[in-house]
């Protein structure tokens, strides 16, 4: 969700509540308000630099840990070894 | 995961349950265990007892719910009940008193951090990696449960069997203890970390 459409000339520089708002933008990215959030989220992100700030650098924070991390290759063996641990079990 | 289950599965059930909704969670169980014990040979014992477990209770699995979350919190119990306590690595801060710091719901959002989205973008994956490992072990975890794994607040509460307030404000932490790792390596990349936006 890409959000850049707006003159960020006309963006407050304060923001009134960043408690309150800085919680809602990461409760936005991490999903957990479904479309209610996309309002709110548009209008902070026009109205208010530092949460169009700390909402661009969180996702990025994001996105990077989930297509970059890098991943543990899976030993071969080990799904075989499980399915015979399980085997001699029963 | 929340009661327990009257009924009986028979053996061709749980042969079923176990191959169809268990073991495809194979590979991110494996990454969840390295990420907790940075050992192959641990990882391995890890994701093995982990299944052990979840055969030998598979009673109480019931089918068709979260499959990923039910192992997954198997495998985070047996973190901290058998491996934490043979840990290898050297000694930690005082658990406790970071524990009552960090569980506490009130989160102060004002910090500044002065790393941009841009540096952010162009990190490899090894530093995002190491910076990731280089949390303590519950903030690591659940950065992993949320970023890597995609689990919800309400999932990540089960999985840790804390309040969904705790989830949200240990994740706040986490990431901006992330923040900081990761600005050390913005700036040791010769990123100006307040330099004006380029395009």
């Amino acid at each position: 969700m890409e959000i850049n459409d707006q003159a960020s000339g006309e963006r407050k520089l304060q923001c009134d509540d960043v408690n309150r708002c800085f919680q809602l933008l990461e409760s936005i990215l991490d999903g957990e308000l479904g479309e209610t959030g996309k309002e709110v989220l548009k209008e902070k992100l026009a109205k208010c630099q530092p949460c169009f700030e700390h909402y661009h650098l969180e996702q990025a924070i994001r996105d990077v840990l989930k297509t970059k991390c890098t991943k543990q290759p899976v030993p071969n063996e080990l799904a075989d070894s499980i399915r015979q641990m399980i085997k001699e079990s029963k | 995961m929340s009661e327990v289950q009257r009924r009986k599965y028979s053996q061709e059930e749980k042969t079923a349950i176990f191959d169809g909704e268990f073991m495809p969670h194979i590979d991110s169980m494996y990454n969840f265990a390295f990420r907790l014990t940075f050992d192959e040979d641990d990882a391995k014992d890890l994701v093995q007892d982990t299944y052990m477990k979840a055969f030998r209770f598979i009673n109480s699995f019931e089918q068709g719910t979260n499959a990923k979350a039910w192992l997954f919190r198997i495998l985070k119990n047996s973190f901290i009940n058998e491996y934490r306590k043979k840990s290898k690595q050297p000694a930690k801060v005082d658990y406790q008193e970071v524990e009552t710091f960090y569980n506490s719901d009130d989160v102060d959002y004002q910090s500044t951090t002065d790393l941009r989205a841009e540096s952010v973008k162009d990190m490899l994956g090894d530093e995002i990696s190491n910076a990731l490992n280089a949390l303590a072990v519950d903030f690591r975890t659940v950065i992993i449960l949320a970023d890597l794994e995609g689990f919800t607040y309400e999932e990540m509460a089960k999985i840790l069997d804390i309040p969904i307030g705790t989830v949200r404000s240990r994740l706040h932490r986490a990431r901006n203890l992330l923040k900081d790792q990761l600005k050390g390596y913005a700036q040791s990349m010769g990123y100006n970390t307040d330099e004006e936006e380029e395009d």
